[in-house]
């Protein structure tokens, strides 16, 4: 559904991206892992085209991404819900009128069609009694999932996440785990994570790729993940305390 | 100035209700809330104004004619130049700083993500009622400033409130009216399209906002002066 052919990024003198191929099949959930400062978020925004590769080209739905302008590049974006790292939640808006905005600013929807859409999008994250605080009045966790909510009030298809448990206590990580799993058994969405964290990617991965030095290292299940041979991944599972004996189990959510 | 044509091209959309909505908001954001700051420098800035050409002109038995010195000043350039730099330190280094924020914190990418044109969203209602609100507020300003020199008038200076008055409005003609309104008009749009362009390229988190904020109000005192005195040499020379 979406393909990263040959996609180099250069950031100043850094080569943050060195001829990345990688190919998100529809209906996954493709986790993103590595070390910081790797290019996991920076290979998120080329999806999407908040950057354009400085070689190679982004296929989303066989439309050139990296190519793509005005109505072409708006029409492809409809396709996505981002959830940024930090919410990205507009502050002087509440949290209601922050995930009503796609819509009132897209649709024609009246206002009971909004307030309805965006009631049960709230419900679906547990923050349907939050609908009039401010994203000031609100913790890290549920700024997340009002992002969440906001990201998913369009019915993308595609959902990108940057970070979602990043900064957020194992209870409410694994919360926002369970809700990523939601929409991808419920609504069926492709999910592209990129995380830090092996608890969630072993958890509720369908692939993970080890992105490290601007490539990709490794890209397994989470079975064949945890078994890897190379270098890179072996210590990024040992410095997560993650180790295998025998066959890697994947526990239900 | 691509960014001042596009939030041009931007102002068929003030059709909407909520983009109307947001003008209105940013009108009192931006303009209201300043009135405090502006009476109080208007009003110090007239007093200033008032004693400084009075004390010189009694030593001619002319002091009377404070109250022309005081209105063609402030309508003329203080006004407008007082407004403007405290609009431009005040609103402008906010709306630097805020866009800034936006930035680093990833808000603009989601609207551009969302397909909401940020300069629909955020700059256009911020020009529309900064050209609003700036004449009105610089109106306000020459106000205050004619009512301060007048009180400093009538208990340092013993020229009577009618005398003053009096004198003031028949020195005072249209032109200086409208060219002050004019200078006021142009200030505001310059101190949102600086503000926002700044906003816009932070890059470097906290420390890029603070610059952003920095260079707003420089780049706003520079370009409200030079242009202030275009406009003068314009209409009076």
């Amino acid at each position: 559904m979406i393909q990263l052919e040959n996609v180099t990024k250069i950031l100043g003198e850094r080569r943050i991206l060195d001829g990345v191929n990688l190919d998100v099949r529809r209906g996954e959930t493709l986790f993103v892992v590595g070390p910081s400062g790797t290019g996991k978020s920076v290979t998120l925004k080329h999806m999407i085209r908040l950057m354009t590769p400085d070689e190679g080209r982004v296929v989303v739905d066989g439309e050139v991404v990296s190519e793509a302008a005005g109505k072409d590049l708006e029409r492809i974006r409809d396709k996505f819900g981002v959830l940024f790292q930090g919410g990205a939640l507009l502050e002087w808006l509440n949290v209601g009128e922050n995930v009503a905005l796609p819509l009132r600013e897209k649709t024609k929807l009246t206002e009971d069609e909004i307030e309805a859409k965006v009631m049960e999008k709230l419900t679906m994250v547990g923050l349907e009694k939050d609908i009039e605080k401010f994203p000031s009045e609100i913790s890290g966790g549920m700024r997340k999932r009002v992002g969440l909510a906001r990201a998913i009030v369009m019915n993308p298809q595609i959902i990108l996440y940057d970070e979602p448990t990043s900064g957020l206590d194992p209870v409410s990580s694994r919360m926002i785990d369970r809700l990523i799993d939601h929409l991808k058994n419920e609504l069926g969405v492709t999910s592209v994570v990129v995380t830090h964290d092996l608890h969630s990617a072993l958890s509720i991965g369908t692939r993970i790729a080890m992105l490290t030095g601007g490539k990709i290292v490794e890209l397994a299940t989470p079975g064949d993940f945890v078994k890897s041979q190379v270098e890179e991944v072996q210590q990024f599972l040992e410095s997560q305390f993650i180790t295998v004996r025998g066959e890697w189990e994947k526990k239900g959510l | 100035m691509l960014l001042l044509f596009e939030a041009i091209l931007c102002m068929r959309l003030l059709f909407k209700r909520r983009n109307r909505i947001e003008v209105l908001r940013q009108m009192f954001v931006g303009g209201i809330k300043s009135l405090a700051v502006i009476t109080v420098v208007a009003s110090f800035t007239g007093m200033i104004l008032a004693l400084q050409t009075g004390i010189e002109m009694r030593r001619f038995g002319q002091e009377v004619y404070i109250g022309a010195a005081v209105m063609v000043s402030m309508l003329r350039e203080m006004g407008p130049f007082m407004t403007g730099l405290i609009l431009a330190a005040s609103v402008g280094s906010s709306i630097a700083a805020q866009m800034g924020t936006m930035v680093v914190s990833e808000e603009i990418a989601a609207l551009e993500l969302m397909s909401i044109n940020p300069v629909r969203f955020l700059v256009m209602p911020r020009l529309v009622a900064m050209a609003i609100m700036t004449p009105f507020l610089s109106f306000y300003s020459c106000i205050m400033g004619v009512v301060g020199g007048g009180i400093v008038g009538m208990t340092q200076l013993n020229v009577p409130w009618s005398a003053y008055i009096d004198n003031a409005t028949r020195f005072a003609e249209n032109k200086d009216l409208f060219v002050g309104m004019l200078k006021a008009f142009l200030f505001g749009i310059i101190i949102v399209i600086i503000a926002c362009h700044q906003g816009f390229a932070t890059t470097q988190g906290a420390v890029g906002v603070g610059n952003a904020t920095r260079r707003t109000v420089i780049l706003s005192f520079l370009t409200i002066l030079i242009v202030g005195y275009m406009i003068t040499r314009l209409f009076y020379v």
